[in-house]
Order: C-alpha cells, then structure tokens, then sequence
C-alpha cells in the first residue's frame, strides 16, 4: 500500500513538473509579453524599461529557475498586466468558476445518469431513440454556438433571463446548462452502454430468477456495477468542464477563471497563466486521484488487489 | 403586473426625469445609474501606461484635462477651451499657465501646481527612468517644468512650440495628485486611480468591471449620473441583447455587419463617429529580408494604384467613412486640410500593370502579416486586396496572426498598423513626423520598416520648427511629398467608432472615442 502511494506521488510531482515546463516553454515562444504589455506603438527604449522592470531580460535559464521554485514555494508572482499578487486575482476568480462548475455538473449527473439508465432498460424503444438523439445533439453542438443561441432567444427575443454577468441566480441559468449539455450527453451515453453490459450479465438473471423485484435489480445490482466506467467518464469530464468554462464563461460574461485564463493569455501575462495552468493541472491531478480511490470504494477486487 | 426589468426602468425613469442639468446635492441619492457593457477594459487606469482606446473611452469621466477640445462648438474639436488650466499665454519658449482654485481630487485633496508640474515632470514622464515611460512620446522638447505659485506654473521648451496648449489636450494633460501617486507606485495607481473628474473610481478588476460614482465636489457641479458601471461582456450578442432587454444602458463597439440589425429595435439609438485614427498598411523598405522586392518604390507604388479602396471601404463600411485619397491631407486638420490636392497615385489598373513591368519581381510570395481582429474589416478588406494585387500580378499572402509580436517578427514585406492623428489638435504633427520621424518606433525598432530618408528628415526639421501657419503649411506639404516618394505605407480609411445607448438620453459621441457621462455631452432627456 505504502509503494502504491509513493508511485502515486512521484507520479502526481513528475506531471506537475511536466505541466509547469510545458507552460514555461510554450509562453516564451508563443509571443514576446512586453510587447503585449506596453502596446504597438512602444519605442524600443520603452520595451527595454519594461523588460528590465519585470526582469524578462535575465536569461531564459534563470527565469526557469526563478519559475519553477516560486510554483513550488506556492509563490505565483505578480501579474505583468495589473501589477496585483497572481494568487490574489486567481482567488477572487476561483469561487465563480466553482458555482458554475458544481451547478452544471451536478445538473449533467442528475440528467444525463438518468437518462442512459432509463434508454438502457428501454433498448430500441423510441423513447431510446429520443434520449440518445438528444445526447448525440448536445455533446455535438459547440458550447459558444449553444449559448449565443440562448441569448438570442432567451435574451433578446423573450427576455426573460439576463444576458450576462452576476448578480441573481437567474443570471447563472444559461451558463449553468451551455455547460452542462456537453457532459449531460456523454453520460447519458456512456451510461446507457454501461448498464446494457450490466444488464445482460448472468447475475442479473440469477437475481431475477431469485424473485428480486425489477427497481431493485437495476438500482442494487446493476447500477454499482455499471459506475465504474461512469466514475472514470466523470473524471475525464471534469476537464472537459473546465475546459468548457473558458468559452462559456466568455460567451456569457462569467467572471471566473476560464475567462480570466483566456485574458491573460491574450496579453501574454504570463505570470497569471503560469498559476492558472498549475492550478488546473492539480484539479485533474486530484480528481484523477479521487477516481483512483473511488474504484477501490466501489469494487472490492480492486480493493483486494491494492 | 410589472416585470422586474420593467420597475427598474420606471425608477430609472423618475430619476431621469429629475435630471436637467447639474444637481443639487440632496438630490444626489435619486440620480439613476447606468450600465455600459464595453468589450474590453484596459488592465491599467494610469494615464499614461494605460494609454488605450478602452481606456480612452472612459479616462475623462474620472481624468481632467489642464486644456479641453470643445466638440460641442465645434465638430473637429479644433476650439480650446479651459478645463483645469483656465489661461495660458506663450513668451518666447515658456508657457505660463494659471490653473482654476479649488478643484478638489477624489481624495479631497485640492489640487496645486505642485501636481500639475508633477503631473508633466521628468521622474514622471520625460526623465532617464520615468514612471511611465511612454510619456517621452508626448513630451519631446520639453526642457523645464516648474511652479510658480500655488496655482501657476511654467512649461519651458529647447524651442518656441505653439502646440504645447494642444498636447495638454491628450494624456499628458490628466492631472494626477503628487501625493497619493508617489505613496502607492505607478502601478498601484494605475489599479486605483485618483483623479479630479466628475466620477471617482470605487471598483476596478480589470478584465471585469469598473465602477465609478459621482463625484459631488466636483468643480464644475455634481454629475449627472449617480454610478457608472463599465462591465466588460466580449460577446456582441450578450451585448446586444442586454442593451435591447434593457440591462444596458449603452453598448460600445458593434460590429458593422450588425448595425441595421441593432438600429431595428425599438428604443435603440446608434452613434456612430468618425475616429482620430487611420487603419494603414506599412511597406517593409528595407533589404530585410535581403531579397525583398519591395525595396524598389515602383513595386510599392504599383501595389498603392492597383487598390480600389473607395469600392472597398463602400462594401465593408456602407459609406460610413472614407478612404483619404492623399495621405495627411485629412478633414480634421482644418486649415491643412486642401480637398484639390493632387492624388499621385490613384487607383489605376493600368499604371499599376506598367509600374510593376518596371521592376524585377517575378511573381514572388509576399507576407503580409495582419494581427487577428485588432481593426474592424481589416482582414476583410485584405482579403479583397490581395485579389486586386493579385490582378495586376502581385502575389501576396495575408498572414493572421495573433498578436504583435508575431506580427513583428521577420520575414515580412507588410504589416498591419494604425495612426492616430489628434495629438496635436488641427495639426498633421503626429501621423507625418511623429509616427514616421526619426525616432518613431516605426524608424527606430528591431522590426522598423523604414528608414527616413535625408530628404525627408530636412523637410521634417523645417516642419518641427516652424511656428507661423504659412511656414507650417509649406512645410507639411514638402514633408508630404518627401514621404510619398518613398511611400512606406498606405493609410485605408478614417476609423468608425460606435456605440449604442436606450431611449431617454442624450449623447454626443466624440472622435477620440471618449464617452463623457456628463456636462454638454451626455443628458438624461
């Protein structure tokens, strides 16, 4: 157990590093941030003042070593763009990146398990058909297409929703399913052929055989054997929404940090991507982890063999 | 029964209509607030780094300038009027100017001299490490700033500039408290600016929103409007949506292609005005790469008269701006500005053809590199002129890029740029020598097109020194000439600023795209 955790560590350390270097290198050959920073019409005695102020002049091995340490002392710097602590700026973002998060995936769970539990039980009905169209549709429509469609409609011919922003839980409607729809159709999906698997299994039909009552077949034994597969999807996904977050939150106005990642990148503040990217390659990290642990949870022979 | 839009609006309503006017104070509470959904807000609100056209927009609601351009009286914006300077007079190579008693920044402090030659010194703007280096551009020349009463200072020049009462009109001419900018660093400024504005700013996250509300001692009585929020939503359709559903109070930045759509809601009045700003190409002049065909000035010339850029600016624009056929010889220089000058190289097929038989280009590949969505139509309107190009047998690529500094980068043969032209109000200064002068960016950086030509920089020296409009006159037109021997660029049309607003209010939308929310320019009617 105690090498299954060191492995796991080492691991979790080896792609932390990966990710930071990856950032590192990808931001210095993507675009100078000094010309971002000062704009087109800078002399080039201006560019130089900047880059000493933030000392992009040192050489590129000592910004490495300068980078790596601060992300591994939890120290994120200062942003280039508004001269503001990066964990401060990321800190106010985080909480409305969490609300929409836990809205639209708890949404897409109580949605799309559902639905994939109800086609599977009614395979090749029209009722089938229906769920699993309308999944095909949701996860194949684009997020920005989705949710400009939303505003006009909901927005600007009925008017009945906010078209962007803060403020009342109204406002976090429309976000909350653009985001969710995607997720809400692959679950709905990868449900549907779980539980047909489960379902055509012997122990099904022994059950069956032995008098147990039809819910009760499907909630108690079909259903925990059908989620691992699931746990693993709603892990994946959990990416997926956060990868989602940054055009949703930029369609509708969302102050979190998908929008503020796009921003920073656009201005080459490299500060703020820097932290941004540490902190989501720890999310998936972690929830990469939990999944781990939720496998063991949910099948004893997983467990038996750790 | 009323919707929740609906109360608000009939709130909105009843203090509108008590908003004729400056207000007294008790009736501060009741003034209405508005909402301005902009596409972007500039991270730094110092005058000076946070030089933008979103910052631009909002800077005066919260900035004073020493001298204002009146836009009311006058449509170019060419008549002074006193703002926080209320005389000044020239004696030689010194201004002397006299600023108004009793303005009060935001902090409640009043406002000296001490912060208006702060406001234009060397350790702030034009010294050998300022605080907000930029400055240098706006400040060429200036050799000694200094106080000379509690309310009057001096502004010393290496030699006589009539212009420095213009140049008080731009950036350089906020006024920021010495105190409180030296207490928290430029940088911290720039996050929580001070100013002596009719608005102070309660609430900037930048890439989010800023609020600002009225400032009651302001000099000039309480503004209008008792808080403005500036929330940035980069989609159009949220913006447009929320101005027609009344979240809104205004929209800014409407794309052209959507403008008849948005003029056809109700209650929705579009302004449109055209900018202080020319989108141009500049020609790569130089042998950078070492086979660069447009070293030759006939190439360039035959790639200027093979584009029909009246057609095109028609097409994109629907006749809303113009193409200026000479460059420089713009309608806001007034005086300058001569509709029968000769246009040396117009659109012409024909002469473009024998132009580039003339040279040795053989049909080679050109890069032009373009930053993505940075001007309105750009890429369209590239996408049509390589075609034209392409007519006369030039062959050009139009390479997107996204941002600056790849657009920078070499090889290229043509790039993307734009020219602001109200430095100096009514006077070409900034487009013909400042933006192409010899230590412009465009003649002076690692990615320079072009290098100013000796005929150039002594016509150029002529222009800088001459004070009499005559001599100025006749200089700018031979600085003219000069460039358009070389031709390093090609300017394509006058920029389109444009906003939208609700019914019950009154706007007036000036050229340098600001949006004053009070005074002649903004009412609640």
């Amino acid at each position: 157990m105690t090498r299954f955790w060191v492995l796991k560590i080492l691991r979790t350390v080896l792609t932390l590093w990966f990710v930071v270097t990856f950032a590192f290198v990808v931001l210095r050959t993507s675009g100078d941030p000094v010309v971002a920073l000062v704009g087109a019409d800078a002399t080039p005695e201006e560019v130089e003042q900047f880059r000493q102020l933030w000392r992009l002049d040192d050489p590129l091995w000592i910004q490495y070593f300068r980078y790596v340490i601060q992300m591994a002392t939890g120290q994120f710097g200062i942003s280039y763009r508004d001269g503001r602590e990066v964990i401060d700026i990321i800190v106010e973002r985080v909480p409305w990146t969490l609300i929409l998060g836990v809205f639209s995936y708890i949404g897409a769970i109580l949605i799309g398990v559902p639905a994939g539990i109800i086609a599977a039980i009614k395979r090749g009905s029209t009722f089938d058909n229906l769920i699993m169209a309308t999944a095909v549709f949701g996860f194949a429509l684009p997020n920005f297409f989705l949710g400009i469609l939303m505003i006009l409609l909901f927005s600007l011919s009925l008017q009945w929703l906010p078209s962007s922003g803060t403020g009342t839980v109204w406002h976090l409607i429309m976000p909350a399913i653009t985001l969710a729809t995607f997720t809400a159709g692959t679950l709905a999906r990868f449900t549907r052929s779980a539980m047909l698997e489960v379902l055509d299994k012997l122990y099904i039909r022994a059950a069956a055989a032995k008098g147990v009552g039809y819910w009760k077949r499907i909630i108690f034994h079909a259903l925990p054997n059908a989620s691992i597969p699931l746990v693993t999807i709603i892990g994946l996904n959990l990416g997926e929404l956060i990868g989602g977050a940054i055009v949703v939150e930029t369609v509708f106005a969302w102050p979190g940090v998908g929008r503020l990642l796009v921003t920073a990148v656009s201005s080459r503040d490299l500060a703020v991507v820097q932290g941004l990217v540490l902190i989501m390659a720890v999310t998936m990290v972690l929830a990469n982890l939990v999944v781990d642990l939720l496998y063991g949870l949910l099948d004893p022979r997983i467990r038996v063999q750790n | 029964m009323f919707t929740r839009r609906e109360v608000g609006s009939l709130i909105l309503g009843a203090g509108a209509l008590s908003m004729v006017g400056n207000l007294p104070k008790a009736n501060a509470a009741d003034r209405p607030s508005l909402n301005i959904a902009v596409d972007n807000l500039w991270a730094n609100m110092a005058t000076i780094n946070g030089i933008s056209t979103t910052s631009r927009r909002i800077f005066p609601n919260f900035y004073d300038n020493l001298v204002d351009r009146d836009y009311i009286k006058d449509e170019n914006g060419l008549i002074f009027a006193p703002k926080l300077a209320t005389k000044w007079e020239q004696n030689g190579n010194v201004w002397k100017f006299t600023l108004r008693e009793g303005v009060k920044f935001h902090d409640g402090t009043e406002m000296t001299a001490e912060d208006a030659v702060f406001t234009l010194s060397p350790e702030r703007l034009w010294g050998a490490k300022p605080f907000e280096p930029r400055g240098k551009t706006f400040t060429a020349g200036f050799k000694r700033v200094e106080a000379t009463g509690k309310y009057t200072f001096e502004i010393e020049t290496e030699r006589p500039d009539p212009n420095i009462p213009s140049k008080l009109t731009g950036y350089i001419g906020f006024v920021v408290p010495k105190k409180y900018y030296m207490e928290v660093g430029v940088d911290a400024f720039g996050q929580k600016p001070i100013g002596t504005g009719p608005y102070k700013v309660t609430t900037f996250r930048s890439g989010e929103i800023m609020v600002l509300e009225a400032f009651d001692d302001y000099w000039d009585g309480p503004p209008p409007v008792k808080q403005i929020s500036w929330k940035i939503v980069p989609e159009f359709a949220a913006r447009m949506a929320g101005l027609v559903s009344k979240e809104f109070d205004f929209i800014v930045n409407i794309p052209t292609d959507q403008e008849a759509a948005l003029e056809k809601y109700h209650g929705v009045t579009l302004k449109r005005v055209l900018a202080d700003n020319y989108p141009a190409l500049a020609f790569n002049t130089r042998p950078d790469p070492v086979d660069n065909p447009l070293v030759d000035p006939n190439l360039r010339y035959a790639m200027v008269q093979a584009i029909d850029m009246n057609a095109i600016v028609q097409a994109l624009f629907n006749g809303t701006t113009e193409h200026p056929a000479v460059p420089f010889n713009f309608t806001e220089y007034g005086k300058f500005y001569d509709p029968n000058l000769p246009v040396k190289l117009p659109y012409d097929v024909a002469a473009a053809k024998a132009l580039v038989a003339k040279t040795k280009y053989k049909g080679e590949k050109l890069l032009w590199h373009i930053t993505r969505q940075y001007y309105p139509n750009y890429e369209a309107a590239a996408e049509i002129m390589v075609e034209q190009w392409r007519e006369v047998g030039i062959n050009v690529e139009a390479q997107i890029l996204d941002n600056f500094e790849l657009v920078y980068r070499r090889p290229y043969h043509l790039m993307n740029m734009s020219m602001s032209s109200d430095f100096i109000p009514g006077d070409p200064y900034q487009p013909l020598w400042l933006d192409w002068g010899p230590t412009a960016s465009r003649s002076t950086a690692t990615w320079k097109t072009w290098d100013p030509t000796p005929e150039y920089l002594a016509a150029g020296k002529k222009f800088d020194e001459a004070i009499e409009f005559e001599d100025r006159k006749k200089a700018y037109l031979e600085l003219s000439d000069a460039w358009q021997k070389v031709t390093p660029g090609y300017y394509m049309w006058k920029s389109v600023y444009n906003c939208a607003h609700r019914a019950g209010i009154q706007f007036k939308f000036k050229p340098n795209g600001e949006m004053r929310i009070y005074g002649d320019y903004f009412k609640f009617v």
